[in-house]
């Protein structure tokens, strides 16, 4: 997961190397460590740094994980001959190697030669029955094939072991939106919210979740985490304030007749209508007349 | 077959701009709006604009609800309305209109009763470079008496066309551009609100 910083960041060096201003490197180096999936990019910038003798001998024993980066991005492009040929350097370089073993897995799978590909993980598995990389390739695996039932079985049962990895539940909370399970979902961000409570991003998933649920309880919930989600922004998540627009208008129209709800709701509601009219006035003005007739239909059905 | 009888028509920039939506987030499923109007013969669902939507966390309510509250308002005022849904799934094998799809289109039918939604037809896309296809490479359903989403098939009828039969090389032309670089959906504008989803001066 990546914070806004970090992202302006990325792109910043993105820009910067595409326009021929150097610093590839250090660029794939960052989306290594924020482990975002840039494959076009690694592929391009990657390849131009290994096909070049000079560059690639400077980086030392750093060309290995350049290889592997490359490797996974190629794969990701469906560019099977690049992938093929840096993991046939890096077997030759690692002989004995389980990571290596790995991505030629990695390579079945990006075949489409399915069984071949589970057959590799389960006998790697094997030896590291702990390897958490080859559960998940199992899952995207499943996940690919459209097994979703099996993909969710999958990582239900990875969860167990390795409770404490928070991609895999929201991995999983996402998988169990698409199928539109929004209770199973909620349970995950649940998981999230308690082992990571300063993260704005999952109380705001867990309010959207809640609010598609619906009902009563489920949106006075939501409420309280748009709230929240607020309150770790410092007011700037545009999600956030629309959200609690939607529920305080949700609310009233299932609590007609009960004033200590609506004087309540309403002042948050009209603070968040006042942030959003600012923020638009300033940064989307054209947009400014829709929004406001917006909110003002939100708060007159509360 | 729909028991509307109408047809349907989508104007190139309508088109495009979906297709190059779908093609900036390959990974994911993504989504978007149709906007238009019916004929004056009161013949055909002319669909005029489209607005991209999301390419992330599609069945959830709260950013569906505020876009299409704000998409309404504003193509109202150019005498517009909301008249469809588009929908491209997630993987490039699956062809069937799903369940979030069709709960989607069940919601914006509240809108437009006769609205139509477009699955994106992915290996047509994929073999548009080869094959010279004309017509577009999406599929129309609409809902029968019954309100269930039905497919709409691909004959003589041409219940469903393109407005510009130039289409797809327009779309290639920009697809050889890498111009789906250029695309705000809502997901984007709710990110940073400085982001325009009308992408206006994409064509340009």
């Amino acid at each position: 997961m990546v914070t806004k910083t970090e992202e302006t960041q990325l792109n910043r060096l993105e820009n910067q190397v595409d326009n021929g201003g150097g610093g590839a490197w250090e660029y794939l180096c960052l989306v290594r460590k924020l482990k975002v999936r840039r494959s076009e990019k690694v592929l391009k910038h990657g390849l131009s740094i290994l096909n070049d003798p000079k560059q690639r001998s400077s980086l030392g024993s750093d060309e290995w994980t350049l290889y592997e980066q490359v490797a996974v991005a190629a794969m990701d492009c469906q560019c099977l001959d690049v992938a093929k040929d840096c993991t046939k350097v890096l077997r030759k370089r690692f002989p004995e190697s389980k990571r290596v073993g790995r991505l030629e897995a990695m390579l079945l799978e990006a075949k489409g030669s399915w069984e071949l590909a589970e057959k590799a993980y389960a006998s790697l598995l094997e030896d590291s029955p702990l390897d958490q990389a080859i559960h998940k390739r199992r899952v995207a695996m499943a996940k690919a094939q459209g097994n979703i039932s099996v993909a969710i079985d999958w990582l239900n049962k990875y969860l167990e072991t390795f409770m404490a990895d928070h991609d895999a539940w929201r991995e999983l909370a996402e998988i169990y939106v698409s199928l539109q399970m929004y209770k199973q979902a909620a349970f995950c961000y649940e998981e999230l919210i308690l082992s990571q409570p300063t993260v704005p991003l999952y109380h705001l998933a867990y309010a959207d979740v809640l609010y598609t649920l619906g009902g009563l309880e489920n949106l006075q919930t939501a409420k309280k985490y748009y709230a929240s989600t607020i309150d770790l922004t410092g007011g700037k998540n545009t999600r956030a304030l629309f959200g609690i627009c939607l529920c305080t208008s949700a609310i009233t129209q299932l609590t007609k007749g009960k004033s200590k709800e609506e004087k309540e709701g309403s002042q948050l509601q009209s603070l968040a209508a006042k942030v959003l009219e600012k923020d638009y006035k300033q940064r989307a003005p054209d947009k400014l007349p829709q929004l406001t007739t917006a909110l003002k239909s939100l708060t007159l059905s509360s | 077959m729909g028991s509307n009888g109408l047809r349907y028509e989508i104007a190139q920039n309508a088109y495009i701009k979906l297709v190059l939506h779908s093609l900036k987030h390959p990974t994911s499923a993504v989504n978007g709006i149709l906007i238009g109007r019916i004929s004056p013969s009161n013949d055909v669902v002319e669909i005029a604009d489209s607005v991209p939507l999301f390419h992330s966390h599609i069945p959830l309510l709260p950013q569906l609800e505020i876009s299409l509250i704000l998409i309404e308002e504003y193509f109202s005022a150019k005498g517009l309305n909301i008249v469809g849904y588009f929908h491209a799934n997630e993987r490039s094998d699956d062809s069937e209109l799903g369940g979030v799809a069709k709960n989607i289109g069940d919601h914006i039918c509240r809108y437009f009763p006769q609205a139509g939604v477009l699955l994106l037809d992915n290996k047509k896309l994929d073999a548009l470079k080869k094959s010279k296809e004309r017509s577009a490479i999406m599929q129309l359903y609409v809902r029968d008496t019954s309100k269930n989403w039905k497919l709409v098939p691909s004959d003589a009828n041409n219940r469903f066309s393109l407005k510009e039969p130039s289409a797809n090389v327009v779309l290639l032309d920009y697809i050889a551009s890498e111009k789906w670089n250029g695309i705000v959906d809502f997901d984007d504008h709710l990110d940073d609100i400085s982001k325009d989803w009308l992408n206006p001066g994409l064509f340009n």
